[in-house]
């Protein structure tokens, strides 16, 4: 049995998650994301790669996205409305709530752009009536064989891991998630599962990142020296997520230094992502979870929404302005008239991709000019903070997660090549698991478990309840300094046999009923012979020695035997002896090679558990020389 | 009647109809008047129920149970069938535990059942799993020898059944909390490795149960290895408990930070590297025993990494204050890492959390008290803002952890001081205690502490209409910080204008319960007014010390500030209490010498006779003592050493006195004196016996005092014991000349004299006369040496009690029979060899000594806890005992042989205080 995953997007590169996977002869497909950086349709996966017919809604069983950014859920309407897949989809409620946010807003500024998107508002809320959405923990069962449960991933405001199981092999699909959490999140979390399989996130696989509380210190400190000199701050950022974020931050601080300074929204969707935001509590971390019955956190005391009329307006303020790439938009038109003062910030986001304003400005050594399109440029004088903050996980996190499942493999997707290589190779080496990180329209075969059920019999059934521990002395570890320790083991459920065919589980001592076989004994023979003085009883040459003789000189040698060996009997109406289980008797064969005139031949059987005796035995056999004498 | 309800009771033999017959057992069983044969039969009938596997068990095993309380004969009958359902193999757990519960372990037909172990393992190995878990989880009612219960809780965290791995975890634990000593290496090292393998179990609360067990199990595997591996595998447990900082589940991040908090020693690479995230240097290639996956059975030192900054990051509260909790003990060693985390815990301090707030500054605290801290301008803002937090605990919290810092600059210190008088205007209920912030504060920056009053001190002057706006709050907190300047009292020059300290008596009372810990009202206020007519020096002129220190010139004194290494601790703020246990010893050690020095200084007094004076300074050398008691439960016992030490000298100083004059000898007689005399030898026998890990000079000094004791007995005239004091008196003589020849040390002339005094009196005829003459010339070369404490002074000490007992609640005894009391005793410091007896007094003179073998109980030579039930033997025919218990150890060192049958062959010095036991007579 195998796992095979067909990687249509995010493989060795951000952009466009999109994973199919083959479980048991069931497909899922996890995220089905769009690149931002193309316009064609080479920003979707390639569906065809998943049914040459296109018919997907045969060949998939179901589709599940983890949140609702737009390199995770961006093609999705196209998917369902152009393509036409008609089966089920899964979401969490918050990301079904906000992915037509995020897909509108999208399709706005595709629009804006005057280009025409690849779907219409119509398509997006056609897609969103065929989700199904779930809750945290909640096992669905997409039919009879695919189960799936949803984890918190931190991330987003929605974002959740995928378990997936059918039949016995099971696997978790990450998506986006974050291992510490923030101000408005919670760290991801998720139950110790078997899983032959996790497929993981690593937009920075080989990032360690400092403490938060570093990271927020800095960023206070830029943006209160900014204000109490009297200058403005721009914070270009999406409207929801590290918007809320940064604004928990700003307003916890202000409310414990007392300042007056006005923080702004820019745009409406903000208001309405914070009003998501506040709604849905239960996701939100555990500390505005914990004070929201006294104050929601998200009910922000110092922020208020922005006119443009204040832009210019004296004195120093704080503004959040989407887009947070600065290429385009509101926070764009802000930058063109703040930048050319030098007591004014821009915070700029941790990573910008390359040729957008923010990448330029990151790069930029202040004062300097700037172009924002073909014919405008703008002198950037102000001051220019990169935040340190992400919504993702580290590198530290990653390993922590599969430290954490150990699977039995890692597949590695969402990130930057060299850096999964990288990653890999640590996996692999600190925790001994398979990794790999497959291209896009790459397929993976991964081996998975197989269950056999199996009937048991009555006795085995005991004696797996019956506690049956047994203890012995180990060297743990490498380590040959300390001395050999205690291990206990307890081998009730391994000591019991399978049968292959009509699979059965039964004990040792049933094994002869069960096969209906004959115990079988192993035992071992051999000729010896005791030399005896013929001279004593016969002259004659041809002479052999009469049965009476025979048994005078076996009570002979059973004397000189039971000398060295004290529990040696008399056996069988004196024609041989024995020792535990060494038999030896009197051959009476007239024809062996062997017969020799002046010895008592003796045959000697004896079980392989007492070879060793066996042999002793024989050796004095053969070494004495019996004579009346010796009597 | 009663033959209508056997008949229907009989009725039940059916099991179908046994609910119905259930009135009739009741009716039968509960009747006073029902007769013995029909009670037999309704016991048999209901024995035999019992015995079918279909009958209801609970109900059957109730009328049992009742039917044995009322009819104690058939108690008998009733344990047998109980014993006998019990190994039934189709018992079932209510029915079982039911069935236990019948069955007293107490009760000696019961008794065998629990005790000879077979019950328990024939259960254990049961096939049916929730037998196993009850079992399991009720072990201490089974008597199971601690080796066999750990062999089979060990061979039970093997079983497939996650509830009895997580119950056999658990009672490992359990059985080193219940203080069985385990001194097989390779069973600590099997139970430790063998829950570190659990770590990774599938089930969270094996896991759970895991990480305590791992921590406990780890401490007594470092414990129980040679020296030369504990380093090493203190680590390795270290590294161990990091591993599961990282768990999905909140309970076990708590419990794997407490556990981390607990380990003493750990190597400061390790420590460090929980702090980054990359793999440091020193650590990279360091591998260490122990279960890093499940498979994996090494784990790399970097399994640390970060681990501290995961915690303190943490969504949940909970896992954060575990975290800067366990920061706290761990950064003791290491000041580099207390460094690292400094920067963290400052931003703690602005969590959402109150509890985690409090955690940090409690850690901050520690740190600053370790000399750890190193504040940077920086994190100021951060402090001050805490200063105006509104929870008061956090106040206070930080305003201790101030009073410790070290601010390098005198910007700092101006914004440090000006915050806590933020704080003090906002909240005026701080008064108190941001007084003595500061004022501690004041003391340990004096040069800014100068510089800040002049600056200020022409806003303290009156105004022109001659008002002094000392009602402003500033002004009072500038007052106090005034007091914290430094003045040469023998220049008699201050650094800070004098008038201010005029200007600060107006406001006396408030300072004085601010500074209450450190200095009395009168004390504050003659303090004052000399500074006030001191002259003022400029600042280039540096004034070192001298402060609110009056010496003897005022027989006052003040500790804190004569010693630099003492720092106060003394008060108590609320419910955090900071000082650690290494920090408090080394305090109290120093305070104690320092307690001593100035009693040495007191001696001129006493032998003038001012006992007025001396009583007071002596009492005020008690309070400082007393201070270092609130803090644990158990005062160390080099603190009890100075309390007993002061409270000889003070009987000392007044006896004394009170030989000194003989007109109050011939006034009052010899009573008061030798009451007190008795006392101080008492006194002084207690501290020559009662401590392990004395020296010979602390040795000789208390001998030189007891021979001062009888000195002054046999001079004043006691001439009805005068035999049995000059007896004394030798012994100790020779005492000293023994501890003479072993070390090297100078015997001084009181001694010596005294020596030839007793040849003396040995040899002349009328001693009587001669003797008082002589001995007062010895005494008069007596002088008080300072008595040097060099090592670490155990108390040997005992506490008896008996559970429950007091004048309501008496034991019940048989007049004529003996009555078994049941003991609880603590023992601390007591090593087995130490020959105990617990001494059972009725009335003045009857008592009964019971001896105490240590080595049948377990418990460490530390502190020993076990239940003992000793016999009493003199009941006699009274409604009511009381009896006086206490334990008393027998002096092997004391010369005199006591002829006592049945008891201790030495006298006793007693190591508990009296416990009265009341028994009462049983009422038939």
């Amino acid at each position: 049995m195998a796992i095979e995953c067909l990687v249509l997007g995010a493989g060795q590169e951000v952009g466009k998650s999109c994973v199919v996977v083959t479980i048991n002869g069931k497909r899922i497909m996890f995220d089905c994301g769009m690149h931002m950086r193309y316009k064609d349709l080479r920003q979707y996966p390639d569906f065809s790669l998943i049914s040459d017919s296109g018919e997907f809604t045969s060949s998939l069983s179901c589709v599940i996205i983890t949140h609702f950014h737009l390199d995770h859920i961006g093609a999705l309407p196209y998917f369902t409305q152009v393509c036409g897949y008609e089966g089920p989809i899964y979401m969490t409620y918050p990301t079904k709530a906000l992915a037509p946010l995020a897909l509108e807003d999208y399709r706005n500024t595709f629009e804006r752009g005057g280009e025409k998107a690849q779907f219409t508002s119509e398509h997006i809320a056609e897609c969103m009536k065929k989700v199904t959405a779930v809750d945290l923990k909640q096992t669905i069962h997409v039919d009879k064989d695919i189960q799936i449960r949803a984890y918190y991933a931190g991330h987003v405001l929605g974002a959740a891991m995928f378990y997936a199981k059918v039949g016995d092999a099971s696997l978790v699909y990450t998506g986006d998630y974050n291992m510490v959490p923030d101000r408005h999140l919670g760290a991801a979390q998720i139950d110790q599962l078997q899983l032959d399989l996790v497929i993981s996130e690593s937009t920075y696989a080989t990032t360690y990142r400092d403490s938060k509380y570093v990271q927020e210190r800095e960023f206070l400190k830029a943006v209160h020296k900014c204000v109490t000199s009297g200058g403005k701050v721009l914070i270009p950022s999406n409207a929801l997520g590290r918007t809320q974020e940064l604004c928990l931050l700003l307003d916890d601080y202000w409310e414990r230094t007392n300042l007056k300074v006005p923080i702004y929204f820019s745009s409406g969707s903000t208001i309405q992502a914070n009003l998501y935001h506040k709604i849905l509590i239960n996701w939100a971390s555990q500390n505005v979870k914990d004070t929201h019955a006294r104050h929601n956190a998200l009910d922000f005391k110092n922020v208020r929404s922005f006119d443009r009329s204040l832009i210019n307006a004296p004195g120093p303020c704080v503004l959040f302005a989407s887009p947070g790439n600065l290429n385009g938009g509101f926070s764009l038109e802000i930058l063109k008239h703040w930048a050319p003062y030098k007591e004014n910030l821009v915070m700029l986001p941790g990573s910008c991709s390359n040729g957008i304003i923010g990448s330029k400005l990151m790069s930029a050594k202040i004062p300097t000019q700037i172009k924002l399109d073909e014919n405008v440029k703008t002198d950037v004088r102000c001051q220019i903070h990169k935040l340190a903050f992400s919504a993702h996980t580290d590198g530290k996190g990653i390993m922590d997660l599969v430290t954490f499942l150990l699977p039995k493999h890692v597949l590695l997707v969402h990130g930057e090549k060299p850096k999964m290589a990288a990653l890999k190779e640590k996996i692999q080496s600190e925790l001994g698991i398979e990794c790999c990180y497959p291209a896009n329209n790459e397929t993976v075969t991964i081996p998975s478990t197989h269950h056999i059920e199996a009937g048991v019999s009555d006795a085995f059934l005991q004696s797996c309840m019956a506690p049956n521990f047994m203890f012995w002395k180990t060297n743990v570890g490498s380590d040959e300094r300390t001395p050999p320790i205690l291990q206990v083991h307890d081998d009730r459920v391994g000591q019991g046999m399978l049968t292959l065919q009509n699979p059965r589980v039964f004990t040792q001592n049933e094994l002869r009923d069960v096969l209906g076989v004959e115990n079988h004994q192993v035992k071992f023979a051999h000729c010896c012979s005791a030399a005896y003085d013929s001279e004593v009883s016969n002259a004659a040459s041809d002479w052999s020695p009469s049965t009476s003789q025979k048994n005078s000189l076996l009570q002979l040698l059973f004397g000189l035997v039971s000398g060295d060996f004290p529990d040696c009997i008399m056996h069988d109406c004196q024609k041989g002896i024995q020792v535990g289980s060494f038999v030896a008797s009197l051959c009476s064969r007239e024809e062996c090679p062997s017969s020799n005139a002046d010895a008592l031949h003796f045959r000697c059987t004896w079980s392989v558990t007492e070879e060793e005796l066996a042999w002793k035995v024989i050796s004095l056999v053969k070494n004495v020389k019996l004579s009346r004498e010796s009597t | 009647m009663e033959q209508r309800l056997l008949a229907a009771a009989a009725a039940g033999r059916n099991h179908n109809q046994f609910p119905k017959s259930l009135n009739a057992f009741v009716s039968l069983i509960s009747n006073p008047c029902t007769s013995d044969s029909t009670l037999t039969t309704t016991a048999e009938t209901l024995i035999s129920h019992l015995q079918s596997p279909n009958s209801n068990h609970q109900q059957i095993l109730s009328l049992l149970s009742a039917l044995s309380d009322h009819h104690p004969r058939l108690r008998r009958e009733v344990v047998a069938a109980v014993k006998y359902f019990i190994l039934l193999p189709s018992i079932t757990i209510p029915a079982l535990s039911h069935a236990l519960s019948l069955l007293d372990p107490a009760d000696s037909a019961a008794l065998d059942l629990f005790s000879d172990e077979s019950l328990f393992l024939t259960l254990c190995f049961y096939e049916c799993g929730k037998i196993r878990k009850w079992l399991l989880r009720n072990v201490s009612i089974f008597r199971v020898r601690p080796s066999v219960l750990l062999t089979i809780l060990l061979g039970f965290t093997m079983d497939p059944f996650p509830y009895i791995r997580e119950a056999a975890l658990d009672g490992l634990v359990m059985i080193l909390n219940d203080g069985v000593v385990v001194e097989d290496r390779s069973l600590v090292g099997g139970c430790y490795f063998r829950a570190a393998e659990l770590l990774f179990d599938a089930d969270i609360s094996v896991r759970r149960a895991a990480v305590s067990a791992v921590s406990e199990w780890g401490q007594l595997n470092v414990a129980s290895n040679p020296d030369e591996y504990k380093r090493d595998l203190s680590d390795a447990l270290f590294l161990q408990l990091c591993v599961m900082v990282r768990d999905m589940d909140v309970e076990i991040r708590v419990s794997a930070f407490d556990a981390l908090g607990k380990i003493p020693t750990v190597s400061e690479n390790i420590l460090l590297q929980t702090l980054s995230k990359k793999p440091l240097l020193s650590t990279k290639e360091k591998i260490y025993p122990g279960q890093y996956t499940e498979k994996l059975s090494n784990i790399p030192a970097t399994a640390a990494a970060f681990a501290f900054l995961h915690g303190l990051g943490d969504d949940f509260f909970q896992v954060r204050r575990s975290a800067c909790r366990a920061l706290q003990t761990l950064m003791v060693p290491s000041a580099e890492f207390a460094c690292g985390t400094v920067d963290i815990l400052v931003c703690m301090l602005s969590d959402a959390s109150v509890v985690v707030r409090l955690q940090a500054l409690e850690t901050l605290h520690c740190m600053a008290s370790h000399g750890h801290l190193k504040v940077a301008e920086y994190h100021l803002d951060m402090f001050f803002s805490i200063l105006i937090d509104n929870d008061a605990l956090i106040r206070s919290a930080m305003r201790k952890t101030l009073q410790f810092m070290k601010l390098q600059k005198l910007a700092m210190f101006r914004s440090c001081i000006e915050n806590l008088i933020k704080n003090l205007e906002l909240y005026p209920q701080d008064e108190a205690d941001t007084f003595y912030a500061l004022y501690r504060i004041g003391c340990s920056h004096r040069k800014f502490v100068i510089k800040i009053i002049q600056e200020v001190s022409q806003e303290l002057e009156p105004s022109l209409d001659g008002k002094l706006g000392f009602n402003k709050v500033k002004s009072a907190g500038l007052f106090v910080l005034a007091i914290s300047a430094p003045v040469s009292l023998e220049r008699k020059t201050s650094s800070v204008p004098p008038q201010i300290f005029s200007y600060a008596v107006t406001l006396l009372g408030r300072i004085c319960h601010g500074l209450v810990d450190v200095v009395d009202e009168n004390t504050l206020l003659s303090y004052l007014s000399q500074c006030s007519r001191f002259t003022f020096t400029s600042t280039s002129e540096n004034i070192e010390g001298g402060l609110l220190d009056f010496g003897l010139k005022y027989n006052r004194i003040h500790l804190h500030e004569k010693s630099n290494e003492v720092s106060s601790p003394s008060k108590t703020h609320g419910p955090s209490e900071f000082t650690s246990p290494l920090e408090s010893h080394v305090k109290s050690v120093s305070c104690v010498k320092t307690i001593f020095q100035k009693i040495v200084d007191l001696w001129p007094l006493i032998q003038l006779g001012c006992m007025n004076e001396v009583a007071r300074t002596l009492r005020s050398l008690k309070e400082e003592t007393k201070l270092f008691t609130r803090d644990s439960h158990r005062p160390e016992g080099v603190i009890v050493f100075a309390m007993n030490y002061i409270h000889a000298i003070k009987l000392l100083g007044n006896a004394w006195a009170y030989s000194l004059s003989m007109t109050n000898l011939q006034l009052k007689g010899m009573g008061a004196l030798e009451y007190l005399l008795g006392k101080m030898e008492r006194g002084l026998t207690e501290m020559l016996y009662r401590y392990v890990g004395m020296t010979r000079n602390e040795e000789l000094h208390i001998l030189e005092l007891m021979l001062v004791t009888y000195a002054i007995r046999l001079a004043c005239g006691d001439t009805c014991h005068f035999e049995e004091y000059m007896r004394k008196l030798d012994f100790v003589l020779c005492s000293i000349e023994y501890l003479y020849k072993e070390g090297s040390f100078e015997i001084s002339r009181f001694v010596t004299d005294l020596q030839n005094v007793s040849r003396e009196i040995g040899n002349s005829e009328d001693k009587a006369v001669d003797m008082p003459y002589l001995l007062l010339n010895s005494l008069n070369l007596f002088s008080l040496q300072h008595i040097m404490l060099s090592g670490e002074l155990k108390h040997l000490d005992a506490e008896v009690d008996v559970c429950g007992n007091d004048f309501r609640k008496p034991l019940p005894f048989v007049p004529g029979l003996p009555v078994g009391i049941p003991f609880e005793i603590t023992l601390h410091n007591i090593s087995s060899e130490i020959k105990l007896w617990l001494a059972i007094s009725v009335g003045e003179r009857s008592t009964q000594f019971v001896f105490l073998d240590l080595n049948e109980f377990g418990g460490s030579d530390e502190i020993r806890k076990f239940k003992f039930v000793a016999p009493f033997f003199r009941t006699h025919r009274v409604k009511h005992l009381v009896l006086k218990v206490s334990i008393g150890m027998e002096s092997s060192s004391e010369n005199r042989n006591l002829k006592r049958y049945n008891g201790p062959k030495h006298e006793l010095i007693y190591l508990s205080r009296d416990t009265e036991v009341h028994l009462s007579m049983v009422v038939r």
